[in-house]
């Protein structure tokens, strides 16, 4: 993988110079903060990259790289105010076209988030794609996400921030209880064909997330919302864990383990036999790891503590009760 | 003129930078001589006497990383010399690289292109859609921000999703071995993948079967070798070859239906009754459809007494079975 590492940071190189370049043209005199900002990258790539264009060329007429044949800057001006004037150009006109495979990512992305409230036109998502198809140098390839299916939450939660009011629902936790919450939603993920809505919650008074599938009769109240995304800090990772979790040692199928990489800790130790693999998860209590390993059946087996292995096989057996009533 | 073997080292992006800018510049091409001893990176390893065919390899790798950037490098004959490969000729077509200047985007557009770009973190899959992301940047379109954030993100977490979908961008037949759930050992298949598609969060395989001829499709978390790349290659696909495969897999998802009995106020009740096609059959009692009755058993015992199969029998022996199997492992 190594070996790979190196022509892929390259091609990226390759990449931002020849949209950098472009982006230039189109700017009489730009800052290098402002296209830092643009581009969404350290100050420092952008400087690098235009030293690398300001002696960079085409090899011409003599093939020897003569003045009249490489890009120029003005070099007082960058060096001195930090600012960006192409004062020679050669050779690029336009920005380039995406890949077969750029263009398909984008597009197949576009697919899965077609139920956004933000997708509401259709026609918008079958303009895009046809503009990637066009602005790619090939077919785009074939890769396709599933199109997520409209959900009458997100278009709430969208329409509580707009409004500045609390959102309200129904939310049954893992351990079967029901209560009503109140919330400031501040961002809405995913994980394949699972959504999540993170907010502010009332009545915990802290950040929670909560599965969209297990809101039910979600409405918008009079109440203004008093957090929003630019105030809390949300952590990267969709499952946090917490100092009261729960540890749990699991023996699992080594090529199952993929599919509980959010519950094992990032330190945890695993041992692999046979194709199994011991190691630990997290989790925040019994009732979420019953479920969890009552749906990987012969997949994944508790180990220890006594206690969940007690309850996850009492959750099977009385499951399975229910057929032979 | 850089001397002959000068020991200044160009840095890779440099050499590749001004490869393209030099057969940007040329209509008629230039061969690979003229490239390796003028353009910069090359031409200060080159040898006027000796042998370059380090610098020869080194050229034929800068030629794939750069067609993989969606640049359309391309071959052409040196006029009258037809089929000389020595004087092959180089270059980029300006109206192949360019993006044609009637695509524009909206900053409306442009955020959706944002976040479709962020569905993707991991694999080589995150590596092009940033690149596309900078190629969109490109053209100085301003975003707008969304009301609500988002931070979407679809998994490529089989192991077969990498060779898989190198394999399709250069339509090479492909060899794995394949464990269908109720088999006893795994059977090895030869196929050329056609599309990869994420149904119900899971990642599939459109292929055809290179013996039978028929199309069929593979769930990539039963591919349960790696998979080997073979040298034959086989025709592009139609264009909606992944729309197709999209469209078996929602037939048969539509065509396998099940009634099943759930606990009011549960867990299940719930989220079963917010699955995508669910339907009230009866109070307390849902018809749902599934892809595979394996998989949608595992689905169902993660809910323990919340939910019951009434039908089909197949898929509630399958409940019972993982259920009572889960048990035992536990007792």
């Amino acid at each position: 993988m190594a070996e790979r590492a190196k022509p892929r940071q390259a091609q990226d190189k390759l990449a931002f110079l020849l949209s950098l370049v472009p982006y230039l043209m189109d700017h009489d005199r730009v800052s290098v903060s402002t296209a830092a900002q643009h581009f969404g990258v350290p100050e420092e790539q952008i400087r690098e990259a235009v030293r690398l264009i300001g002696v960079s060329g085409i090899p011409g007429e003599t093939a020897t790289y003569q003045h009249g044949d490489l890009f120029d800057i003005a070099w007082d001006d960058f060096e001195d105010n930090d600012e960006i004037v192409l004062t020679n150009l050669v050779a690029i006109d336009d920005s380039p076209r995406f890949s077969a495979r750029e263009a398909a990512a984008l597009i197949a992305g576009l697919q899965y988030l077609s139920a956004l409230p933000e997708h509401a036109d259709r026609d918008a998502i079958a303009t895009l794609t046809a503009k990637l198809s066009r602005g790619a140098s090939a077919e785009p390839s074939q890769v396709a996400v599933e199109a997520s299916a409209a959900d009458e939450t997100l278009a709430l939660a969208r329409e509580s921030v707009t409004k500045g009011l609390q959102l309200s629902f129904d939310y049954l936790n893992s351990q079967g209880q029901a209560e009503r919450r109140r919330v400031d939603p501040l961002r809405v993920e995913s994980v394949d064909a699972d959504w999540y809505l993170r907010g502010w919650d009332h009545v915990r008074e802290a950040v929670r997330t909560f599965r969209l599938d297990r809101i039910s009769n979600p409405e918008i109240t009079t109440e203004s919302i008093t957090h929003d995304a630019s105030d809390v800090a949300l952590p990267d990772k969709l499952f946090e864990g917490s100092a009261d979790d729960l540890i749990v040692t699991i023996d699992i199928a080594a090529s199952a383990a993929p599919l509980l990489a959010d519950y094992i800790p990032d330190n945890a130790e695993g041992i692999e036999k046979d194709g199994r693999l011991r190691t630990t998860v997290r989790v925040s209590h019994y009732h979420g790891l019953k479920r969890l390993i009552a749906g990987m059946p012969g997949v994944a087996t508790v180990v220890e503590p006594a206690e969940a292995r007690a309850i996850v096989a009492e959750w099977a057996a009385a499951g399975a009760a229910r057929y032979h009533a | 003129m850089p001397a002959e073997g000068s020991s200044i080292r160009v840095p890779v992006e440099e050499r590749l930078f001004s490869l393209v800018l030099a057969l940007l510049a040329t209509d008629s091409g230039l061969t690979k001589s003229e490239i390796l001893s003028t353009v910069q990176g090359y031409s200060q390893k080159f040898s006027h006497s000796g042998d370059n065919s380090n610098l020869e390899r080194q050229f034929e790798r800068d030629k794939d990383d750069i067609r993989e950037l969606g640049v359309p490098l391309e071959t052409i004959d040196s006029p009258g010399q037809a089929g000389n490969n020595q004087n092959l000729r180089y270059r980029i077509p300006r109206g192949a690289y360019e993006l044609p200047s009637d695509i524009t985007f909206s900053p409306e557009e442009t955020t959706l292109l944002n976040l479709a770009a962020m569905v993707w973190r991991e694999g080589s899959i995150s590596g092009e859609s940033r690149r596309a992301i900078i190629k969109l940047r490109s053209l100085g379109v301003a975003t707008t921000e969304p009301v609500l954030s988002y931070a979407p993100r679809v998994r490529v977490r089989d192991a077969a999703f990498e060779p898989l979908s190198a394999a399709l961008e250069k339509r090479q037949v492909v060899r794995f071995a394949y464990l269908k759930p109720g088999d006893a050992e795994a059977t090895v298949r030869t196929v050329a993948p056609l599309a990869l598609v994420q149904h119900q969060g899971r990642w599939h395989l459109y292929a055809e079967d290179v013996d039978s001829g028929t199309n069929k499709t593979f769930l990539l978390r039963r591919i349960v070798s790696q998979v080997a790349t073979l040298a034959k290659t086989f025709p592009a696909p139609p264009a909606d070859t992944k729309d197709k495969a999209l469209l078996e897999l929602e037939d048969v998802w539509n065509s396998h239906t099940a009634i099943v009995d759930v606990q009011p106020g549960t867990d299940a009740a719930t989220r079963l009754r917010r699955r995508r096609g669910s339907s009230v059959a009866a109070p307390g009692s849902l018809e749902l459809h599934y892809s595979d009755t394996n998989i949608f058993a595992d689905e169902l015992a993660s809910f323990g007494p919340e939910a019951v199969v009434v039908s089909p029998p197949e898929l509630r022996d399958a409940v019972r079975t993982r259920l009572e199997r889960t048990a035992a492992d536990h007792g």
